[in-house]
């Protein structure tokens, strides 16, 4: 699969061509979308880190998915979870090509629908139809509609009004080896009253690069309905020669929750926009992320919150260690609507630098519109504190484990968040990659 | 066993921080069994001597040096230090954030004994050690001196010494931010530690510490030197009159 800065969608991609009419005009679409476009300008604003060029892969070139089967064993321990009632579905996803589902022995509550996108878009048309491409189109930007012509299937899940998922449901895209390209996507829906917990997890993709690399670019579109709770785990575990792409956009209406926890790993490049708009009154949004690099990892997320109703209220803490070569750079931007008014945000992003040739970068972006607003944000970068250093080794711990040992604390309370269900293996990742201080 | 050769010992120590002299030629010996205390005015140099004889990065002995049981400890990290034998408690503990008590105390311990604690003896052991500290059992879950109040802070420190067991104890100004009930709490963990194969120093500014904990010595610092030793009347001398009339003393006597 090669870059092509001039790469166009073609009218005969088959992915065009799925779905019932109304689904096929809304690829169509963004397929002009994403043919008229213009490549986003280098150096400008949100590009000014990445160059968009990365991502004009041309699928012409693209291999079909080869899995690798290198995460088959985590599916299969989700699997033993979900028959011991831990997880209360697992929905694995092999690159938008078949979506299976498997539900816990306890079933899931009457109305509840866990599937596919184009199994729901015939049967469930009114809802699919309603919210799909609702967030994220052709006007999102080039990449967003090209994940909009091109997502083969995706996930569906609806929680009617008043239904409770008491046990996380796991959804597992796996991603293709060297030289292909997925176009993953989901919508969920949370009625009324309703509360879920989902654990979307992003995996495969090709190892290593001088066979070639893999391209993933993804999309997710939520809705919270009124006084609904949800908690959404985005995890980005991609193998290392992966470029991905990454939008997220959810809508909370009136007192509708919402926690969304990025956990950042995976890839050689990684772009990812995580966005919610807290539309109604006393809606409540917190983002709490944790990314960590090493080698030559190049990350950029950029997070929005965007305050369209007063009395809404939102929190982020986007943590972010690094190590060896890699970079982040994160650009948070508060909106508050001028009609938005008494709402709070807070804004915070930390970044721990583990040695020199690390670089982070940190752009705050505020655009409050009016007065009656309490607004904050701060941003730190750095290496370790040497004094916290020598406190533990003052204790006879030496500086290796020392540095583990506060870095493990600087991740805690992102940790202390996640399910249960993912803890251990979470723990684990960060562990891997504390190994070689 | 007659024991002739001191278990810690520092000669002409010079202590540098930020460029500056802040320590300069200071000499010890601590015989195993044996308190001394040092007193003298804010700024004279006593947490920088602390600090230095423990590897603090900031604190550096530019010239000078020191001993455990015989052995040199300045080529040492702070961390061998620590095995050696060697404890401080620190002035102004630092908050750790996401490390709660318990596993920094566990992972202090497995670094002392090079294995890990087995986790229910540990369990009784950080539990007993608490208990008789006064400190909350919810203590051990929190993470370490975040948000802790001045008093606790000091307690902590005390309850890490007493899970690792020095053979050295430097305690600075443990007594401060203790109330009356905290300050014989903690002094009878200092007294239950300390035994005839154990030497403490003390950093104090207050005689009512030295009530519970009676030194052996008591060394005034002054300007970065020892410019009086004596028994413990010396520390009541300036508990009533300060410290001028020593300063003034030997200003004039050099
Ligand atoms: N980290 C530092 N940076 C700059 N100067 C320092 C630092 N630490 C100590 N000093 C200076 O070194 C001198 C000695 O300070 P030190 O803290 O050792 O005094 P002390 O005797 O412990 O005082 P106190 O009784 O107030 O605790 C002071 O002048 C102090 O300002
Ligand atoms: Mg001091």
């Amino acid at each position: 699969m090669k870059q092509n800065p001039e790469f166009l969608i073609n009218e005969m991609t088959p992915h065009l061509h799925r779905g019932p009419d109304w689904l096929k005009a809304m690829r169509r679409s963004d397929r002009l979308g994403f043919n008229e476009a213009e490549l986003p300008p280098r150096g400008i604003h949100l590009w000014r880190y990445t160059d968009p060029i990365r991502f004009m892969m041309d699928i012409d070139t693209a291999t079909d998915a080869d899995f690798t089967g290198a995460l088959d064993a985590v599916v299969k321990a989700e699997a033993e979870h979900v028959k011991e009632g831990r997880l209360a579905a697992l929905v694995t996803d092999r690159g938008g090509r078949d979506i299976d589902v498997q539900i816990s022995p306890a079933g899931l509550p009457q109305g509840v629908i866990i599937g596919s996108l184009s199994d729901a878009s015939e049967s469930n048309f009114d809802l699919v139809k309603e919210h799909l491409y609702q967030m994220i189109n052709r006007k999102s930007g080039k990449f967003e509609a090209m994940n909009g012509a091109l997502w083969n299937d995706g996930i569906f899940i609806y929680v009617p009004d008043n239904v409770v998922i008491e046990k996380p449901v796991h959804l597992f895209r796996e991603a293709g080896g060297e030289n292909s390209a997925t176009f993953p996507r989901l919508l969920v829906i949370v009625g009324r009253n309703a509360e879920v917990t989902l654990i979307d997890e992003y995996g495969g993709g090709s190892p290593d690069r001088n066979k070639g690399i893999s391209f993933s670019n993804g999309a997710v579109e939520l809705f919270g309905s009124e006084d609904s709770r949800t908690r959404y785990v985005s995890l980005q575990r991609y193998a290392p020669a992966m470029n991905s792409y990454f939008t997220h956009r959810a809508k909370l209406k009136q007192n509708a929750t919402m926690l969304t926890i990025p956990l950042v790993f995976g890839g050689e490049l990684c772009k990812q926009s995580f966005g919610v708009e807290l539309a109604g009154a006393g809606a409540d949004s917190k983002m709490y992320g944790l990314l960590f690099g090493s080698n030559r990892q190049h990350f950029d997320n950029h997070t929005l919150h965007h305050h369209s109703a007063g009395k809404s209220t939102s929190d982020i803490d986007f943590k972010v260690v690094l190590k060896d070569r890699a970079l982040s750079a994160y650009t948070g931007l508060i909106r508050i609507d001028n009609k938005a008014r008494t709402c709070e945000a807070y804004q915070e992003n930390r970044n721990l630098l583990l040695n020199p040739g690390t670089r982070a970068e940190t752009i705050p972006e505020l655009e409050i519109l009016n007065e009656d607003v309490s607004c904050s944000h701060g941003a730190t970068l750095g290496p370790i504190d040497e004094e916290s250093i020598f406190y533990l080794k003052s204790r006879g711990i030496e500086r290796n484990e020392a540095v583990r040992m506060i870095v493990g604390g600087f991740v805690q309370s992102t940790f202390k968040l996640v399910p249960e269900d993912l803890k251990d293996r979470l723990s684990d990742f960060v562990a891997t990659r504390l190994e070689t201080i | 066993m007659t024991d002739k050769s001191p278990l810690f010992e520092f000669k002409d120590v010079h202590v540098e921080v930020e460029g500056k002299e802040v320590v300069k030629g200071v000499s010890l010996k601590i015989f195993a069994g044996e308190i001394h205390a040092i007193m003298g005015p804010n700024g004279s140099g006593k947490s920088s001597l602390s600090n230095a004889l423990m590897g603090h990065p900031m604190y550096s002995i530019t010239k000078g040096e020191a001993y455990i049981k015989g052995e040199s400890i300045l080529e040492m990290e702070s961390d061998e230090r620590s095995r050696a034998g060697m404890f401080l408690a620190f002035q102004y503990p630092l908050a750790i954030p996401g490390v709660s008590v318990a596993n920094f105390l566990r992972a202090a311990l497995k670094s002392h004994r090079g294995e890990d604690a087995d986790m229910s003896d540990f369990r009784s052991l950080l539990k007993k050690e608490m208990a008789e500290l006064s400190i909350d059992p919810a203590f051990a879950t929190r993470y370490l001196n975040d948000g802790f109040s001045g008093g606790e802070k000091k307690r902590i420190e005390i309850l890490q010494m007493s899970i690792l067991n020095p053979s050295v104890a430097l305690l600075d100004e443990t007594d401060s931010g203790l109330d009356i009930d905290a300050l014989k709490t903690v002094s009878a963990g200092i007294n239950r530690y300390h035994d005839d194969s154990k030497g403490i120093l003390l950093v104090t500014h207050y005689q009512r510490l030295l009530n519970y904990i009676k030194p052996d010595h008591v060394h005034v610092m002054s300007d970065g030197k020892f410019i009086k030793s004596g028994g413990p009347e010396l520390a009541l001398k300036l508990e009533d009159e300060g410290y001028d009339w020593i300063v003034n003393q030997t200003t004039v006597g050099a």
